[in-house]
């Protein structure tokens, strides 16, 4: 169970909105709900906006495609034992 | 990056990295283990694992798992398996055994992967690139453990309904 009680999207403001369906975009998956990571980082636009800005700067092809950054994503999670 | 193989070759390739930098970082960096269990000097490793010792680019933490030349020679052959070109590129797998390294503050591993990231050709841009991505995902994982999220996204994912190597589709 987390150990905040994660808000629906309707109750967030317009703006923070409009960043959900960025969301999707980003991950080209129609979600039911925005992701719980999602909404985390919507609490508060001045830390999430830029962490989502560095995230997508460090996630966008470069020498490396999108999905081998998903895999070493994926990787570090593991490391760090993380299930989500 | 579809297809369960790739993850399966990422998986071993975590895996053998981490146990490389438990003993590096560990046993072969510690001059008080050292001192009790001496690396084996080249030329000196008994068979099977003096094969290893040949082809020159071992990485020293193997001098010492030496000792025992039988576990030695089927670390390096699981290690050279783990890192050779497959589905996956040695390229890329030293830049996954990099974030490895880097995640888990493994001295040894992190210097010795991002050299070998190098000598395989990736730019400072293509490092900064891995370094971004571990250090975006150190952020997401802490803060999804601090606030014990659920993972939520792991049905986006396509199944493989493909058999194990040389298995039967079921």
């Amino acid at each position: 169970m987390p150990t905040v009680r994660l808000r629906d999207a309707s109750e967030y403001p317009e703006p923070a909105r409009k960043l959900f369906e960025l969301s999707k975009a980003w991950f080209n998956h129609d979600f039911k709900h925005p992701p719980a990571m999602s909404r985390v980082m919507a609490w508060d636009p001045e830390f999430g906006g830029p962490h989502g800005r560095a995230m997508k700067r460090a996630m966008a092809p470069g020498e490396w495609s999108r999905g081998e950054k998903e895999m070493v994503a994926a990787v570090v999670s593991g490391v760090n034992a993380c299930a989500y | 990056m579809e297809g369960d193989h790739l993850w399966y070759e990422a998986a071993h390739v975590v895996g053998i990295t981490n146990a490389l930098n438990v003993a590096a970082d560990g046993l072969a960096a510690l001059p008080a283990v050292t001192a009790l269990l001496p690396p084996v000097a080249e030329g000196r490793a008994g068979d099977p694992a003096g094969a290893i010792f040949a082809r020159g680019d071992v990485p020293p933490v193997f001098r010492l798992l030496a000792r025992d030349p039988f576990y030695a020679a089927d670390v390096w052959a699981a290690t050279r398996r783990a890192f050779g070109d497959n589905r996956l590129a040695r390229r890329f797998k030293e830049a996954l055994a990099f974030a490895v390294s880097l995640t888990s503050r493994s001295e040894w591993g992190t210097g010795f992967h991002l050299a070998e990231m190098k000598r395989l050709g990736v730019g400072d841009g293509g490092v900064m690139e891995v370094i971004g991505v571990t250090q975006m995902f150190s952020s997401y994982t802490k803060i999804a453990d601090t606030l014990q999220l659920e993972p939520d996204m792991g049905d986006i994912a396509p199944v493989d309904d493909s058999p194990a190597p040389g298995g039967s589709p079921r």
